[in-house]
């Protein structure tokens, strides 16, 4: 009966009927595209820290083809069994900083050496030779340069991943450590474009910085190189336009930058009181009319 | 709608050209605001949802871009028309049908908020513009052209920072959009309405779609344009007879 009820109600003769109809298709409408088009919804979940293989989702990964051993080696090596029962302390270390990652370069060579040379590879030798220190000064926070399987996960890393989803998972990955570089990307225009709206034309983060160079954007020649690639009508000054807007992790002696986000935020600041003066004003003054009109209207009944 | 009767008299308030204009305008702006603040709040489901009607990001870039040159060409032509008015037709561009802000209308302001408080029973007697009309003519001139400006530079990045430091390229992004948040809310929620939805007028007031108002709401709403009409008709009739 309810449902008899229901259908009358969206009956399309009569034209108030009409109107509950459309409402319900609008909002089953927003909901499926919402639902559907939501970048988060497409990341995997957390592998998270297990002492086990999950073999399922290892079988469905870009390294499935590999034995255990093309990675890992034997169970004996160099006299020594695995696990090691002696050396207790050896479990405990995490494995994405003490695998040997020139394992990967039997396969990745070009991307092993690319990672060689960037910055990634740089900061980690310079945290294990100890000449930078390992924590924040400030913050107290660990600071740890990546290894490989900082950024990938080799049992669980798919392969063939469209452009779009790799680009998504980037934000995230490179997000995990640059939280504030994560947040201006996804409020600036190529942010915007590529991840949420899913542009593939838009730039993601390694677009820029490269995947495995991991190239610093802050010389503008390096940085001119970059942009002209999309735009390539790009002068010099077209570089120093600011695209992660954020005063975080910014180095001191970047002068230049400071004065130019302070200068931006600043005229920020000036926009939105000037709007919302604006907006108060001819809102109450819309409101007043209105309560006097209804007041006069009611008064002449 | 208000049911047409013939008994009713009927003034000419707006040119055809003015009707016109504002139509294409009331388009343009429309689609502006619908594809702009689809990228604007794209990291909201709903502004991704219009996003899809759209057919993506490039078509929204390019629609948008379709909308503001229709606009502004709007803002062109109206500018064209003015000197026309002016030189051709040798047209007074002061004086009481004039938009130009007059001493008046801060003192139908202030004489509005004493009715909005009711220290006067009526509204103050308007002239052919009121100052809240005024305000919205000189809100949207002033702008489309502020808008234009910006939004060129958005357009044109790599052409503009030959002439100017790339950081002008995020003052124009921040201007852009907080400009139009501040727009699309005066048209789109204050001056609908305003116009539309005020217990007096509503359920709208279709005079800049049809051109004609009723004399009734002459003289509710513009009670120095209708003195003038009138004493211009009957200045006319005497002197036809």
């Amino acid at each position: 009966m309810k449902k008899a009820a229901f259908l009358r109600t969206v009956n399309l003769n009569g034209r108030r009927s009409v109107l509950p109809g459309v409402f319900l298709i609008g909002f089953v409408f927003l909901f499926l595209n919402a639902t559907a088009d939501a970048p988060e919804a497409r990341q995997a979940p957390d592998p998270g820290s297990t002492w086990f293989v999950d073999m399922n989702r290892y079988a469905q990964s870009a390294h499935t083809s590999l034995a255990c051993e093309k990675c890992h080696g034997t169970m004996v090596k160099n006299g020594r069994e695995h696990p090691d029962l002696k050396d207790a302390k050896k479990l405990r270390d995490e494995a994405t900083r003490n695998f040997d990652y020139t394992r990967c370069k039997s396969c990745h060579k070009v991307a092993y050496e690319r990672a060689q040379q960037g910055a990634h590879a740089k900061a980690l030798k310079e945290e294990t030779s100890g000449t930078v220190p390992t924590s924040d000064e400030t913050s107290g926070a660990k600071k740890k340069a990546p290894t490989c399987g900082d950024c990938h996960s080799s049992h669980y890393a798919p392969s063939g991943l469209s452009r779009l989803d790799n680009g998504r998972s980037m934000a995230d990955v490179c997000g995990s450590c640059h939280q504030a570089q994560k947040i201006s990307y996804l409020e600036n225009y190529h942010g915007r474009t590529a991840v949420y709206l899913g542009d593939e034309k838009s730039a993601f983060c390694t677009d820029c910085h490269g995947a495995h160079d991991v190239i610093s954007l802050k010389q503008r020649d390096t940085a001119l190189g970059v942009c002209a690639r999309c735009h390539p009508r790009a002068s010099r000054e077209f570089t120093g336009f600011v695209i992660h807007d954020t005063l975080e992790s910014l180095p001191e002696k970047e002068l230049e930058k400071q004065k130019t986000l302070v200068l931006i935020h600043r005229v920020k600041i000036i926009a939105f009181v000037v709007v919302t003066l604006v907006l108060v004003l001819f809102f109450g003054h819309t409101f007043l009319w209105i309560l006097r009109e209804l007041h006069e209207k009611l008064r002449k009944q | 709608m208000q049911p047409y009767s013939p008994r009713e008299e009927l003034v000419q308030r707006f040119g055809v050209l003015h009707r016109l204009l504002h139509l294409v305008v009331l388009i343009g702006f429309s689609g502006l605001a619908v594809t702009g603040l689809s990228l604007a709040f794209s990291d909201q489901s709903w502004a991704r949802a219009f996003m899809w009607v759209l057919g993506g990001s490039q078509n929204a870039g390019s629609l948008h871009r379709f909308f503001a040159v229709i606009t502004y060409a709007c803002v062109v032509i109206h500018l064209v028309w003015f000197f026309y008015y002016k030189l051709v037709l040798k047209g007074k561009w002061k004086g009481p049908h004039s938009l130009l802000p007059r001493m008046r209308d801060f003192r139908d302001m202030s004489e509005h908020f004493r009715f909005f408080f009711a220290r006067r029973s009526t509204p103050p007697a308007f002239d052919k513009f009121s100052y809240v009309e005024k305000f919205d003519y000189w809100a949207f001139f002033l702008g489309m052209n502020t808008m234009g400006l910006t939004g060129l530079f958005l357009w044109f990045p790599e052409a503009f920072t030959r002439l100017l430091p790339g950081y002008f390229v995020n003052l124009a992004q921040v201007l852009h959009l907080y400009e139009a948040l501040m727009a699309v809310t005066l048209k789109i929620v204050i001056h609908v309405v305003a116009v539309h939805f005020r217990p007096a007028v509503y359920p709208a007031d279709t005079s800049i779609f049809t051109g004609k108002t009723t004399v009734e709401r002459m003289k509710e709403e513009h009670a120095g344009e209708w003195e003038r009409y009138r004493a211009s008709q009957q200045e006319s009739a005497a002197s036809g007879k």
